[in-house]
């Protein structure tokens, strides 16, 4: 074998060599002239355009309409309807700005023809648009209309066609629009969804004593989505109980329920939305006003499907957790963090008598009334099954604890320590990198929510992170408060040139989200 | 374990690890095809990648044979390019052509995994560069006439940025 390569290089040689000329000696450096020459090399011009497509396709698309300007071959790639299949018209959120929907309607039957996925703002929400994307997108399945800072709607009264092919539709809500108008119009087109994502105001509410108005009618609109999978209702002000139920009376299929931040529901409708639908794997129920009684009057032991749980931040009590938690067929995540009920006898009455064979993800965020000791005891059982941990928001949770459960979570892929207030004790973190490094190969994302004044570290710290870097391999983000260890990592990180791993706590959190089933759906992206 | 005997354009024969050479879909197919005779007596000749170029891919090909299959295009929001592992960083660290003349080899040889990272450094290379900066890097002519330049200028104002 190495016969026949060494003899085909030196016909390769001899032949150039001839072609040289008479070189004599210098058959070498003749060759090495004339290959270069011959062989020239490609540049950028030589890719196909399909290449050129390609990368185009990891840029923003702000640079890819500039980029138009560099010649005509580049001009003409970045009109293909190929790059413009994820479009975001949204400007505040990083989205293109198009001001007018007459500049819109022009670009949807010719350069957005092959649109999958668009989100566009009150202006661009017209009758003309809407009507051109129902004739010319056919590919479009995802839709994200923010009405989020309208003022004013368009007229609706004439529109006469809508996408019909949706699958998943976002709204994000105004506080005094009502869309009951352009929602009449609609309804008709958009039996198909299955995802719907309705997003209140909570994150903009600023004054709580305004007037609740009901802007979008959830009753009629559940009769036209009966094959809705995944409802996600987020931070809705007017939302409560009776729109749950009215959507568990006509959604059987319902696998995902999130109704996060939305402070008038209850509970009240948990009965009867375990008793329809019985695909429901998810229930998201984090900083709704849960009540004991009701929570406890739904029957949580036939929820055979039921696998994913958050009822972090409400006010469940003690004897509702204790008797609603070990009810529970087979949980898979649970998220139960700032319930003051949570205490050890309820962790020790759970972890004795529930079935947790399939437990994967805890998050017990800010639990006071947990112990160390109950902690630790949980954690010697059930850590080596656990991929995601949080024990953020607990001072008395330090490195200390943290060095003795890190050798069980050998399977952890997602893990959130610490506590943002100030602390007197300081957090060793050079043994804890360590640990994590020898202990979680797996690791693929940390979050240390410890104040930079709490963190302390010595000249063995470049070790230890060097020990994570070269261990961790999956490791895609690490979160730490901006200071002098984020400063260090970051520099550390950066030199073996995996830029984007550490992250500081503003632009970035760590939650156990990622392990939920439906996770891309939820994020609708 | 098999292999495979592939022939450069200038005529430079390699042995390769059938399942190495596999990642490229054209080799796949190409033995599919054929049917995997009695191994060894085939040599599979590639008319368009040069000996230095095929070595490079044969190294990156045997270095992540243990990678999961690439996954699909498309269906991604937004594309990354800052996760590019070390090792194919380091791997990449070539002058413009031999980084081009690897797309043209892992685009003929249809190897999904290294046509990605090198189209990926090479949208990091653009990313962030005004058109003239953009020719400069590459040297890529203007052909554009003053008139024609300003028409694209103005077709372009549709998403100025706010």
């Amino acid at each position: 074998m190495d016969m026949v390569a060494g003899a085909g290089g030196m016909f390769g040689q001899l032949a150039v060599g001839l072609a040289g000329g008479f070189m004599g000696d210098q058959l070498i450096p003749g060759n090495m002239r004339m290959s270069q020459k011959m062989s020239t090399k490609p540049t950028i011009d030589s890719l196909p355009d399909k290449v050129l497509l390609r990368i185009f396709s990891y840029l923003p698309h702000k640079e890819v309409v500039e980029n138009s300007l560099v010649n005509k071959k580049w001009h003409m790639i970045a009109q293909d309807p190929r790059l413009w299949v994820f479009v975001s018209l949204r400007p505040d959120i990083s989205g293109l700005h198009v001001e007018r929907a007459e500049t819109l309607t022009k670009l949807i039957p010719t350069k957005f023809k092959e649109l999958k996925y668009l989100e566009i703002t009150t202006e661009l929400i017209t009758p003309h648009v809407l009507q051109d994307l129902a004739k010319y997108c056919l590919q479009l399945s995802h839709l994200y209309l923010d009405f989020s800072q309208a003022s004013q709607l368009h007229d609706f009264t004439d529109l006469s066609a809508f996408p019909t092919r949706l699958r998943y539709m976002c709204i994000c809500l105004s506080d005094v629009i009502f869309l009951d108008n352009f929602m009449k119009r609609i309804y008709s087109f958009i039996n198909g969804l299955e995802v719907l994502h309705i997003v209140g105001t909570y994150e903009n509410a600023e004054d709580e004593e305004g007037e609740v108005y009901e802007v979008i009618n959830i009753k009629i609109l559940k009769q036209a989505t009966p094959n809705l999978r995944v409802i996600s209702l987020y931070g809705i002000a007017f939302l409560d109980d009776s729109h749950i139920e009215a959507f568990s009376s006509n959604c059987i299929q319902l696998q995902v329920l999130n109704v996060n931040y939305c402070s008038r529901v209850k509970g009240a409708s948990l009965k009867i939305l375990l008793q329809r639908c019985k695909n429901l794997k998810c229930l998201l129920l984090q900083q709704t006003s849960l009540e004991s009684e009701h929570v406890m009057t739904a029957e949580w032991d036939k929820v055979t499907n039921l696998q994913e749980l958050d009822i972090t931040a409400t006010d469940v009590s003690k004897e509702c957790l204790l008797e609603m938690l070990p009810r529970i067929p087979a949980i898979r995540w649970l998220s139960a963090g700032q319930l003051d009920g949570f205490t050890d006898t309820v962790l020790k009455t759970w972890m004795e008598t529930a079935n947790l064979k399939e437990l994967t993800a805890l998050d017990l965020d800010s639990s006071d009334n947990l112990s160390e000791d109950a902690i630790q005891a949980f954690l010697n059982v059930f850590g080596p099954q656990l991929v995601g941990l949080s024990l953020s928001g607990m001072p008395h949770v330090t490195d200390t604890l943290w060095i003795e459960i890190l050798p069980k979570l050998s399977n952890a892929r997602i893990l959130v320590l610490g506590c943002s207030t100030r602390m007197s004790v300081k957090v060793h973190v050079d043994h804890l990198i360590d640990g994590i490094a020898r202990h979680c190969s797996k690791v693929e994302r940390v979050e240390f929510r410890w104040d930079n004044d709490t963190l302390r570290f010595s000249d063995k710290n470049q070790k230890a992170i060097d020990l994570i870097r070269t261990r961790c391999t999956k490791l895609q983000c690490f979160v730490l408060s901006d200071g002098r260890l984020y400063e260090i990592m970051r520099g550390n990180f950066e030199r073996a040139d995996r830029k984007a791993v550490v992250r500081t706590t503003i632009a970035c959190r760590v939650t156990l989200h990622y392990l939920l089933k439906h996770y891309q759906e939820m994020l609708f992206a | 374990m098999p292999t495979i005997k592939l022939q450069s354009s200038d005529g430079e024969v390699f042995p390769v690890d059938v399942e190495i050479a596999k990642q490229s879909v054209t080799i796949k197919t190409m033995l599919d095809d054929l049917g995997m005779e009695d191994e060894e007596e085939e040599i599979v000749p590639l008319p368009n990648v040069n000996a230095a170029i095929l070595k490079k891919v044969i190294q990156w090909a045997t270095y992540h044979k243990d990678d999961p299959p690439a996954p699909e295009d498309d269906e991604n929001k937004e594309k990354r390019t800052d996760d590019i592992t070390s090792w194919d960083a380091d791997f990449l660290k070539v002058d413009q052509g031999t980084l081009f003349e690897l797309i043209l080899a892992s685009n003929y040889l249809d190897i999904k995994g290294l046509l990605d990272v090198t189209c990926k450094t090479v949208a990091n290379m653009i990313k962030g560069k005004t058109p003239e900066e953009i020719r400069k890097t590459f040297n890529i002519k203007n052909d554009f006439t003053p008139s024609e330049e300003e028409q694209v200028r103005k077709e372009n104002e549709w998403c100025e940025e706010k």
